[in-house]
Formats: C-alpha cells, structure tokens, sequence
C-alpha cells in the first residue's frame, strides 16, 4: 500500500561518513599487519599505513570536491559532460568492472576466511555462495536502506575492535615495538603498495551524493570516513606488533584474528575470541560488498536506463559468483586482489580526478573570454 | 492467485467506487402506514422488531415508534418517549408541525435527531437507536437509545501491569470513547467514525489530536480505511491486516493493546488510535520497532527502574531469538568456543542422547509451544495443570528417559520465559516465528548462519515502513532526541519534546520555566 512520504530518501554528512567508513573496514584489516610487516622493519609499518592514508585523505578531499560538482546529476551525464559521452560510457563500464571485482574479491575472502575459522568442513562455493544471496537480498531493497545498515552495523565493528584491542594488554610487549625508524623508503613505499587495499571504496561518495541531503559537506564527510578507519588501522598494527612482534607477524596469516584468539576473556565466558570476532567481522564486510555491489548496480543502471534494478542483481550474482570462484589458490587470489587496485587506481582514482582537474580547466577557460 | 492477491486492493477500491455511485437512498413516505410497511418489508418482520403505533395530541394525529428490542434501552423508551407523548395533549398540529413540537417541547430524552430516507432511520434502528414516525410527515425522528448488556470494566488480561491504572476496554465502542475522554479533557481530541463492512456496518472509530498528530498522516489512513470492502470486519485484527503497509513482514507494523493509558499516551505522541465497536483491542499507528519494547509501567516508575527493564527486555528479545541457534551452532560446529570445563559438562550430560542438538531442541521447542498453545485453549484451572504437567514431567521425564539433555531443557525454558517478558504479545509471536528460521540456519551453517539470519533480520528492518515511517527509527534514522525514550527512559522533566519520529507538529511536551 502506497505509504505517505515521510521524506527520508535522503542522508546527512554524518550518515555518509560513516557509510564511506564502514566500506573502507572490510577484510582488509584481517590481513593488513601482515602484509605490511612482510616488507618492513620492526614496527616502522605504521609509517607505510599513515602515508597510504594520508594519499587517501587527499583523494578522498579531491574527489569529495568533484562529487559536490556532480550532485543530483548523476555521475554519467557529468562526466559525459566533461569528457564526451563515449568516453563516459567507458569510465562507467570501467568503474562497475571495478566495483563487481571488488565484491568478487569480498566475497571470495570471506568464504576463505570463514573456512579456516568457522568451518571445517563446509566447502567455500557455499558458504560464498550463502554470503552473496544475502547480500543480493540486501542490495534488491531500497539504497537508503545499504545506507542505514551501515549505522547500525559500524559502531558493533568498532566496538568488538577496540574490545579485542584492550583485551591484549597483557599481552602486549613495548620492548617489541622498538627500534624505530629502521626501514629504508623503498621499504616503505613497497608497504605502501600492500595497504592499499584496505583504504578502497571512498569513490562511493561520487555515487551516494545524489541522495546527500548537504552536497557541500561531501569532502568533509569522505575525509572523515578514511580517518577514522586510518587510526583504526594504525592502532591494530602497533597492538599486532606488539604482542606477535615482527618476526612472527610475518608468518600469520589472518593477525587481526590470531590477536583475538591469544586475549584471554575475562569471566572464561568463551574461549576462541577469533571466531566471535569474526562473525562480528562478518557484518562490516557484508557492508563492503552490499555497497560496492549497488555501485555497481547504480553504474550499469545509469548506462541501461530500462532494466530494473531487480534484473540487474540477479544478473550479476552469478557474474560475481564465477568471478570468485576464479582463483584456484593463494597466488591466483592474491592476484586478484591486485586487480581491483589497479582498477581501482584508474577508474576510481585516476579518471575521476581527472574529470576534476578538466572542468576546473573547462571553468577557467568559460570565465576567460 | 498472485495476480489477485497484489491488485486486491486496486480491485476493492474500483468496486467500491462503483457501489458508491449515485446511491441516493429512499425517502421516507409521509404516510403513516407506508413507511411501517417499507420497514416491515424490508427488515422481514422479525420477533425482535418492535413497532408500537399510538395517537398523540388532542388530533389524535397517529404515531409509530420502531425499535429492535433488546438494543435497547427499556427503560428510557418508556419513561421519556412513549410516556411523555402519550400523555401530551396540548397542540392540535399535525404531522410535521406536530413532530417539530414533539421534538422541542415533549420529549425529555436528550438525542434526537432528525432523518429523512428509509436506510438511514434503518441503519439506526439496527443500531439501537428509536425511530418516531408521525403521519403525514415525511421525516422521522430518532431517539438514542442504545443500551444493550456489556461486560463490566476489568483488568486487562493481556497486558497487566504492577503500578498502573487497571481499567482495560470493553467491546463497547461508547465505554471506550469515554475511558480516552476521562485520560485527555482536550478540546482537540477527536473521534472520527467510519462505518465498514458491507453488511456489518460496523463503526470504527479514529482518534487522534488534531494539533499534535502529523496533518498527512489521518487522511491517508481514512483513505486506506476507506479501501476496505467486505462484509464484516469481524475485529481490529481484520483492520490490522488490511491498511497495514505490508502483509509479508512477520513484525507488527501497528500496535494493538487493551489498555487506555496506553492509547492516551501514544496519542499525546502524535499517533492515532483506531478503535473497532466490539473489540477491546486498540490500534496504535504508526509504530516502531521501539514501541514494541515499550510498557505503560515504563512512565509509572522510577526512571533507573525503567531504563533497567528495558535492558532487560532488549536482551530478553535477544535471547528470544537467538538463544537456541547460538546453543545448537555452537554444539554442532564450534565446540571450541566453549570454555573446556563447561564442554566436558555439556558433553556428560549429552551422553546418552541420540539426536543431534538441532532435533533435540526442535523436539524441545514444538514441545512448548504445544503446551502453550494447549494452555490457552483450556479452561483457566485445568491450565495452570497443563503448566505443571508439561513444564515438571514432560521435561523431567524426558531428560530422565535420555531423549534430550538437561541443559536443553534449560535453553529452552529460558528461551521461553524471554519471549514471555515482552510486552508486546504480536511482538513476541514474530520472534517465535523467527527463532525456527534461525535454527534452521544454525544447523547447518552455524554460526554463520546465524549472523547471515541476523542481517537478514536487519535488511528487512531498515527497509520496513509503517504509514510511511521507517520501522528502524531512531536508531536509522538516527534521531538523538529520541534516545531519550528508547533504552534510557529519561527522568520525568528531562523528556521535553514528543518523539521527533512521529513529526508532530506541536513538539513541545513540556517546559520547565517554573521552579520545581
């Protein structure tokens, strides 16, 4: 029954951020202290995450900047406005290519990760297989809707975060967080290339900020969306380091869940932390995917005006189920992830700033004559 | 069959505008005899229909009065319509010059009324009202005298509370009005009625205040009260079901309660009530998924109190829901996650059990809910027997006999007892339904069924409406000033404004410019 409109299609600054905040925290955290540690020395891979944040903070404050130039018009027809029609229309196809791999890879990981520390013997295919069809139902609602999943579902994630955190005090040895300041650049730099990953997905605000109810806070809201997930991370690599200290970091696979399994929790309430962490985890990265599977749903529908956006989820769950199921092992996985940066280094990064800088050049030029 | 079921409405609302069409009704005759005919005729005579026919005035100008005995009220026909006009003989008018004196100077009666078409002075006496009929005038006068036997003011049996009025509504529409009158002396509160169903012609009342309630939100749900078209809408239950926004959600979308204190407190929010003639039950709309954690009680005690119980219900509906999928996935998957000393128990006292953990607490909890549904069924003493048998032997035995394991039972029990403290029955009843899905779901995915169940849970959350409002509220959409009546219950003077979901016009609820 058609219901009077309440006039809550739209979001406020806050609600974006913590919507770009909550796509940036995904299963990247899982495994982001080991990559980094894998190339640097001692602790000193915080300098690598804070420099791959600080270049986030800066795109994200540029494309927050070109998204308040986009506005209701939709990403498509801006650009196209900008760079002609074709080539829009190849920017977008590039942008939902970017988004479907990224829930590819989401659900992928998921199911690699849940097969270590839930199940034993459940095959991944299904339990990836479950994860998309839920998020599938997600995505067939209404966007508000991905949007307030990600207020209800943040502060859980945080929480349970900063609990495991403080859990480890005791465990957690100053001693191995020295010396600092030990690792060459060119050490630095390769750690900066292996975070990268964790800080995708603020190219969402170019998406959502058709519905942001304040457009002009939109590089606000998109910086304050990688802080927060930036101090997070910091914070979970200097814990990591200082309970499993380098040398062993390097060897764990997952340590954000490892760290959960060595805390002791008070009251011998439960043992195994990590697999309560993880199905807490579980919900932000059910964000992640259900946000970067709606992009893609928005890209493609801004292409093909016709298809309802019904067809286009159920036509591209099995697109992203075969994409993840792709990779036979680790190497092809890990090459997979690589993908979706270089994706996302072109379509999400590249291009878009790009647009900015030629409708500053545009602007400039109209206002000369 | 889908097709029908989505245009049902599409279709009633088309039939209804063509019934609705020129439909001018009967004019009453000015003949004496033919309008007692026409009603004769048209009501078939029946033993209950009472027409009496006497002469009034010094004229002797023939009068008829018609009324459904049993509808009502004796005494008041006697002493204050048939005795006053038969004793008259003052005027010498007839007809409607006559009814006109009748109506201002005979009848000590205080309804009256006037009406000029058949089914209208119909309707009436089939609601208990008496129609006066003079010859030679062509309308007719009713007298209000609706009295029929009601039940007495009782406690409500659903909701009962420790500190708190304990009055509840009856299934007479006029004792519930009053009791919402008695709460709120506002000059602006109103009772809209409608009359629905086809054939029952039932009143259903809508009450709300007019300058606090959001403006949109009564004419759309006289609109959708308008959509409905059948024969009887045999309570608020149908009601319920038909101008809710959704029929594929297991969650309440409007509240229904016995309780006055309730309804007046819900219309001093901004919402409205719908109340249904021979029904006790009130709807309350538009809702959300808070109301459904809310009790009166919540406002009658101290605020610590209150906000303690509310955690207690919140998790009470955690546990109401989850408790037995987290015990069966943790059983059937994750024995890990349990503290070693307490799976060596767990594994003692599962000894000897042949199930897996899913059948033992699918036994265990279709178990329960047949006692329960047994227990309502029953008369009231042989009940509480049902209680004892099923709680104390059924369990004991069944642990005793190795057929489930104590702490099942135990799982259950507490299961049980959550669902039971929730204040809202419909509330509960859709945890009951979904607590099975997510056993499902844990037995075979474990815990990640369960948190895949809960998403779910929440997917349909956010994307629930009722009248336009999202069922997530406060919490998405976050409304801080509404925090203060969601978990915490704040202290009494610290509760300024009306909730900000309801949009109500008139915000403010209290000031605090006087020194207390």
């Amino acid at each position: 029954m058609k219901a009077f409109e309440y006039g809550d299609q739209e979001i406020s600054s806050a609600q974006m951020a913590i919507t770009i905040a909550s796509i940036l925290i995904d299963v990247g955290i899982l495994t982001l202290p080991r990559e980094v540690a894998e190339v640097t020395e001692s602790s000193d891979g915080w300098i690598s995450i804070a420099a791959t944040g600080l270049i986030a903070i800066a795109c994200a404050w540029f494309i927050g900047k070109l998204a308040i130039r986009v506005g209701t018009k939709g990403l498509y027809d801006y650009s196209a406005s900008i760079i002609t029609r074709p080539l829009a229309f190849m920017f977008m196809l590039g942008l939902s290519a970017y988004f479907l791999l990224f829930s590819a890879y989401e659900v992928r990981s998921i199911a690699n990760t849940a097969k270590q520390y839930l199940f034993e013997e459940t095959p991944a295919e299904v339990i990836a297989l479950i994860f998309l069809l839920v998020v599938a139902y997600a995505v067939s609602g209404t966007r508000i809707g991905l949007i307030r999943l990600n207020v209800l579902f943040l502060p859980m994630v945080i929480v349970i975060a900063f609990v495991v955190m403080g859990l480890s005090y005791s465990i957690f040895h100053l001693g191995d967080l020295k010396p600092f300041f030990i690792t060459d650049w060119k050490q630095i730099t390769n750690g900066m290339k292996r975070s990268e990953y964790p800080f995708l997905g603020f190219e969402t605000v170019l998406i959502y900020i058709s519905i942001m109810n304040k457009p002009k806070d939109a590089p606000k809201a998109a910086v304050l969306g990688v802080v927060v997930p930036l101090l997070l991370y910091l914070l979970m690599y200097m814990v990591t380091v200082g309970v499993f200290s380098n040398a062993s970091l390097r060897q764990i696979k997952y340590p954000t869940l490892e760290l959960a399994k060595e805390v002791h929790v008070p009251g011998e309430f439960f043992e195994r932390f990590e697999s309560m962490l993880f199905t807490i985890w579980l919900l932000t990265v059910f964000n992640t995917m259900s946000m970067a599977f709606d992009c893609a749903v928005y890209c493609l529908s801004a292409l093909f005006r016709k298809v309802k956006r019904t067809t286009w989820v159920v036509m591209l769950c099995p697109l992203i189920y075969l994409i993840c199921m792709e990779p036979q092992d680790n190497v092809d996985f890990d090459r997979l992830g690589r993908l979706v940066c270089d994706f996302a280094n072109v379509f999400a990064y590249a291009v878009p700033i790009l647009i900015l800088l030629l409708s500053l050049l545009r602007r400039r030029k109209s206002h000369a004559p | 069959m889908f097709k029908q079921l989505f245009f049902r409405r599409a279709i009633a609302r088309t039939a209804q505008a063509a019934a609705a069409g020129p439909a001018p009704g009967r004019p009453l005759s000015a003949s004496l005899k033919e309008t007692l005919e026409a009603i004769r005729t048209t009501l078939h005579a029946p033993n209950d229909l009472i027409i009496r026919e006497f002469i009034v005035g010094s004229v002797n100008c023939p009068f008829a009065l018609v009324c459904i005995d049993g509808l009502v009220d004796n005494n008041l026909v006697n002493e204050q319509v048939l005795k006053p006009l038969i004793h008259y003989c003052g005027a010498d008018e007839t007809g409607s010059a006559l009814l006109n004196t009748v109506e201002c100077e005979v009848l000590t009666s205080f309804e009256l009324d006037r009406v000029a078409t058949l089914d209208d002075s119909l309707l009436a006496i089939l609601s208990g009202d008496t129609l006066l009929v003079a010859d030679g005038a062509a309308t007719g006068l009713l007298v209000g005298s609706r009295g029929w036997k009601t039940r007495a003011l009782e406690e409500p049996q659903t909701e009962s509370i420790i500190r708190g009025p304990r009055i509840g509504f009856t299934e007479d529409l006029r004792t519930n009005t009053s009791l919402l009158r008695r709460r709120i002396r506002d000059t602006n509160l109103r009772f809209d009625i409608q009359r629905i169903g086809r054939r029952s012609r039932r009143e259903v009342m809508i009450a709300y205040i007019d300058d606090i309630v959001h403006p949109a939100l009564v004419p759309e749900l006289k609109r959708r009260l308008d959509t409905i078209d059948m024969d009887d809408v045999e309570g608020s239950g149908y009601v319920e079901q038909w101008i809710a926004d959704s029929f594929l959600t297991p969650f309440p979308l409007i509240l229904n309660t016995e309780r006055p204190d309730k309804v007046s407190g819900a219309l001093l929010q901004g919402r409205i009530a719908v109340l249904v003639d021979g029904d006790p039950f009130a709807l309350v709309l538009p809702i959300t998924l808070s109301s459904c954690f809310q009790s009166p009680e919540d406002y009658y005690q101290h605020w610590l109190i209150s906000t303690l119980t509310r955690i207690l219900r919140l998790v009470a509906a955690f546990m109401a829901t989850f408790l037995p999928a987290l015990y069966i996935s943790l059983l059937e998957f994750h024995h890990g996650m349990i503290p070693s000393r307490l799976a060596f128990s767990i594994a003692g006292a599962r000894e000897g059990v042949p199930f897996p953990a899913v059948i033992e607490a699918f036994m265990m909890e279709i178990t329960l809910e047949l006692l329960r549904e047994a227990g309502l069924r029953l008369p009231k003493p042989i009940g509480q027997t049902i209680g004892i048998v099923g709680g104390l032997v059924i369990g004991e035995a069944a642990v005793a006999a190795g057929i489930v394991s104590p702490i099942m039972v135990i799982v259950v029990a507490v299961t049980a007892i959550s669902s039971f403290a929730l204040p809202s029955y419909s509330f509960a009843i859709s945890l009951r339904m979904l607590r099975f899905g997510i056993m499902l779901a844990a037995s075979v995915w474990g815990l990640f069924g369960v948190i895949m169940a809960y998403i779910m849970i929440n997917v349909h959350l956010v994307n629930l409406k009722s009248f336009g409002i999202p069922y997530s509220t406060p919490f998405v959409p976050f409304f801080a000033r509404d925090w203060k009546d969601l978990i915490l219950r704040a202290p009494v003077i610290f509760m300024d404004f009306r909730p900000k979901l309801t949009q109500s016009l008139n915000p403010v609820r209290l000031r605090r410019t006087k020194k207390r």
